[in-house]
C-alpha cells in the first residue's frame, strides 16, 4: 500500500510537546505544502487537535519518506531525537489503515466515545481535498473510515452513555421529567461541579436558574452568568416550591435541605416530581429526604457509581467496534489489492480489442458484400467471443490478488501476452 | 374472508409481543420500535376484520363474550398507538402487545357461536353500551399498564440501579402523563357506558337498577376511579402514588369479572 502514518497522542507525549508541536506547524507553513515537498510524495493528510498530531501519507519509497517526516516532526517539535523516539509512533499499511480507523471512531481517544473527533478528522481531510494532496488511495481509506465511525456509532453502544458526573445528572433528570423544557434548577452553593451541571442542564434545555449561596454577591455575580436569579440562603425552603431540580454543593457542615423541608415543599407543590443533587462533602441534603414518595435523591457516590458503570460499559462495546474496524481493515485491503491486478486487467482488455479491430479492418473487404445487419452481428459475435475467453482468467487474477499472491500470475500474464511493462 | 383478517390480526399481535419481550431481554429500543410497526400492523388488520365484519353483516355487533374481548384488544391498542404518537413511551407497548394478544385469544375460542345477548336485549342503544363501556376499560387498562410501568421505573430510581433496564423504560413523567390522559378520558367514557346501558335496562327490564352483582362491582370500581380522577385533580396525587393505585383499581375490576362469573349468577350473565 505505501502508506505511512506517523503521528503523537494524549497517551504517548505530553501536552507541552503536544502544543509545540502543533503550533509550530500551523505557524511555521502550510503543513500539507511543506510535507508535499518531501520527493515521491503522492498524497497526505495532516490532522492536528488538542490531543494529537497525526500525519498520514501515501508515497512511492516508504523509507525515505518516513525518514523526512520525522525530520519534519522534529525541527516542527524542537524535540532531541531521543524525546522523539519515545513520543512518535508509525505505522505501515495495515496498521496505519486500522489506526486511522480507530481514531476516527474516537476509540483512540481521552474519553473514549466523544463525537468531537470525527469532525475534526472530517475538517483535515477537506483541507487536504481543498490544497489536491489527497490521491485514489488516500480518498478511498479517508471513506472507509468515515463509514466505520458510522457504523461504530450505530452498532455499539459506545456513544450512548454518560461518562461524567454532570451529564450523569443530565441523564437522570431526563429519565424523571422526559425533558429538561421548562424546568427549574436551584443552585445552591457556588463551586465548579455545581455550575458545570447547571450549565449541561441548561444546554438541554432548563428554564429558569436560581442561585442561593453564602455570600449573596457571589450568587448575584453567578446569576448574572446564567440568566438567572439569585437569592438568599433563607428562601431555600420558599424556592423548592417551584423548582423541580435542586442541585447542593455548599461546604456546610449540617443538613442545608432537610427532611422535612422537603416533605412541606412536596405538598405545597401538588406533590410534582422533585430531583435533588447533592455533590457536597460533607452532605447538604438529609439521605431521609430521599424516602418521600416522588422525590429522588443522589448524591456524589451514586452518579460516580453510574459513571463508573458507564464507563465500563464503554470498554465492552470497544471489543465490538474493534471487531467492525478488523472486518474494514481486511475489506479495504480486498480493495486495495486488486488495485495492484488493474492495469493488467485493463492492458489485457485494450489488447484483445484492438485485436478484435485490427481483424474486423482486413476483412472489411469482402464484407462489403454482407447486410449492414450482418456485418453488425459479426462485430457483435467477435466481441463475446473475447470476452469469454478473457473471463475466466481475469477473476481467477483478481481471487489471486486478494491472497498476495498475484505477482507471479501478472508477471506470466504480461510475458505470456507480451503486454507492454 | 373477515375471519382471515381475524387470524392475520391474530398472529401480529404475536409477533409483536414477542418482538417487544425480546427488546426487554436484549434492552435494545430498536426491536421496541419496529414491534411498534408491527403492533400498527396487526391494529391496521383487526380494523379491517371488524370493517369486513360490518359490511357483510351490515352494521358493528358486539353482542357476546368474545366480540367484546376482541373489541377490548382492538381498543386498547388504538388508544395506546395514539398515545404513543405524543409521549415517549415506546416501551410500553411490551405491557400492552401481551395483554392484547391473550384478549385475541379469548375472543378467538369461539368465533362462531357463543353465549349471546338474550334476543331481547338486542337493540340500538346495547352497541352504545357496550362501545362505551369498553372503551373507558381500555383506558384503564392502559393506565394500569403504565403504572406498573411507573412502580418498576421509579423503583429502579429511587434504588440508584440506573443500568440499560431502567434507560429502556420511558421516564416517569411520560408514564405518569398516560395515567392523566386515561384517567381524564375514562372515567367519563364509563359514566356514560354506565348511564346507557341503565337506559336500556329501564327500557327492557323494566327498572335502572337491578341490585345485580355485576352491577354492583362496576359500580364501585366506578366510585374507585372517579375518586382517584377527584385526588389527582382537586387534590394533586402525582407520581407513585397516583400509579400503584390504578394498578390496584384495575386488579380489583378484573377479580370482578371472574369472580362473577365463577361464584355469582348475575343477569348480566352474557359478560
Amino acid at each position: 500500500m505505501n502508506i505511512i502514518l506517523i503521528g503523537v497522542n494524549h497517551k504517548t507525549a505530553p501536552l507541552d510537546l503536544r502544543e509545540r508541536l502543533s503550533i509550530s506547524c500551523e505557524e511555521a507553513a502550510h503543513p500539507l505544502r511543506e510535507i508535499m515537498k518531501i520527493p515521491k510524495m503522492n498524497g497526505v493528510i495532516y490532522l492536528s487537535t488538542c490531543n494529537r498530531v497525526e500525519v498520514i501519507a501515501q508515497t512511492t519509497d516508504v523509507p525515505e519518506t518516513a525518514e523526512r517526516l520525522q525530520d519534519f516532526i522534529l525541527q516542527h517539535g524542537n524535540l532531541s531525537r531521543e524525546e522523539m523516539l519515545r513520543c512518535l509512533y508509525i505505522y505501515g499499511d495495515q496498521e496505519a489503515v486500522r489506526h486511522l480507523f480507530r481514531v476516527t471512531s474516537s476509540l483512540d481517544s481521552l474519553v473514549m466515545g466523544e463525537p468531537q473527533i470525527l469532525g475534526q478528522v472530517k475538517d483535515a481531510y477537506r483541507q487536504a481535498v481543498e490544497n489536491g494532496t489527497t490521491g485514489i488511495i488516500l480518498n478511498k481509506i479517508m471513506h472507509y473510515a468515515f463509514r466505520v465511525a458510522k457504523r461504530v456509532r450505530t452498532e455499539t453502544e459506545i456513544a450512548v452513555n454518560a461518562v461524567s458526573v454532570s451529564y450523569a445528572a443530565v441523564e437522570l433528570a431526563k429519565k424523571i421529567f422526559g425533558g429538561l423544557q421548562g424546568k427549574n434548577v436551584l443552585l445552591i452553593g457556588a463551586g465548579e461541579m455545581s455550575e458545570l451541571a447547571a450549565r449541561h442542564l441548561i444546554n438541554h434545555g432548563a428554564d429558569q436558574i436560581l442561585i442561593a449561596n453564602r455570600t449573596y454577591g457571589r450568587a448575584q455575580q453567578m446569576a448574572e452568568e446564567f440568566h438567572g436569579r439569585a437569592v438568599t440562603l433563607d428562601r431555600i425552603e420558599d424556592s423548592l416550591r417551584d423548582v423541580d431540580i435542586v442541585i447542593s454543593s455548599t461546604g456546610a457542615p449540617g443538613y442545608v435541605i432537610t427532611a422535612g423541608m422537603v416533605a412541606a415543599a412536596l405538598r405545597r407543590r401538588k406533590n410534582r416530581l422533585l430531583f435533588l443533587i447533592d455533590i457536597a462533602v460533607p452532605r447538604d441534603i438529609d439521605p431521609a429526604a430521599g424516602e418521600i414518595d416522588n422525590v429522588f435523591l443522589y448524591n456524589i457516590d451514586h452518579l460516580q457509581d453510574i459513571v463508573d458503570g458507564n464507563v465500563r460499559g464503554r470498554m465492552q462495546e470497544a471489543q465490538k467496534a474493534e471487531m467492525i474496524i478488523n472486518e474494514e481493515v481486511a475489506k479495504f485491503t480486498q480493495w486495495h489489492n486488486t488495485l495492484a491486478v488493474v492495469p493488467t486487467i485493463v492492458s489485457l482488455k485494450e489488447k484483445a480489442e484492438e485485436i478484435v479491430r485490427g481483424e474486423l479492418d482486413k476483412s472489411s473487404a469482402w464484407m462489403q458484400n454482407l447486410t449492414a445487419e450482418d456485418r453488425n452481428n459479426i462485430e457483435i459475435l467477435a466481441g463475446s467471443i473475447i470476452n469469454k475467453i478473457l473471463h475466466d482468467p481475469i477473476i481467477s487474477l483478481k481471487e489471486e490478488s486478494q491472497d498476495y499472491a498475484a505477482i507471479p500470475y501478472v508477471a506470466a500474464l504480461r510475458r505470456l501476452f507480451r503486454l507492454e511493462p | 374472508m373477515d375471519l382471515l383478517f381475524f387470524k392475520w390480526a391474530l398472529a401480529a399481535y404475536l409477533i409483536s409481543t414477542l418482538g417487544y419481550t425480546a427488546s426487554l431481554l436484549v434492552r435494545r429500543v430498536l426491536i421496541a420500535k419496529a414491534s411498534t410497526w408491527v403492533l400498527f400492523t396487526a391494529f391496521s388488520l383487526h380494523t379491517a376484520f371488524f370493517l369486513a365484519q360490518m359490511i357483510v353483516s351490515g352494521g358493528l355487533s358486539i353482542n357476546n363474550v368474545h366480540e367484546t374481548l376482541s373489541f377490548f384488544a382492538w381498543s386498547l391498542c388504538g388508544i395506546y398507538l395514539i398515545l404513543q404518537l405524543k409521549t415517549k413511551t415506546r416501551v410500553l407497548g411490551a405491557f400492552i402487545s401481551p395483554v392484547a394478544f391473550l384478549l385475541m385469544i379469548g375472543a378467538s375460542t369461539g368465533m362462531e357461536g357463543s353465549v349471546s345477548v338474550p334476543e331481547v336485549l338486542k337493540g340500538g342503544l346495547v352497541t352504545l353500551h357496550v362501545t362505551l363501556s369498553v372503551a373507558g376499560e381500555a383506558l384503564f387498562a392502559l393506565a394500569s399498564c403504565a403504572g406498573a410501568m411507573y412502580l418498576i421505573q421509579n423503583r429502579l430510581i429511587k434504588h440508584k440501579s440506573i443500568g440499560s433496564f431502567s434507560r429502556l423504560l420511558p421516564s416517569l413523567k411520560d408514564l405518569d402523563n398516560i395515567n392523566h390522559i386515561c384517567l381524564l378520558w375514562g372515567v367519563p367514557l364509563l359514566t356514560l357506558g354506565v348511564l346507557v346501558g341503565s337506559i336500556w335496562a329501564r327500557t327492557v327490564w323494566g327498572s335502572h337498577w337491578q341490585w345485580d352483582p355485576k352491577q354492583i362491582w362496576t359500580l364501585a370500581a366506578w366510585l374507585l376511579y372517579a375518586l382517584l380522577l377527584h385526588q389527582r385533580l382537586a387534590i394533586g396525587w402525582k407520581g407513585h402514588r397516583v400509579a400503584l393505585f390504578s394498578l390496584l383499581a384495575f386488579l380489583i375490576l378484573l377479580a370482578g369479572f371472574f369472580l362473577e362469573k365463577a361464584f355469582f349468577t348475575t343477569v348480566h350473565n352474557f359478560l
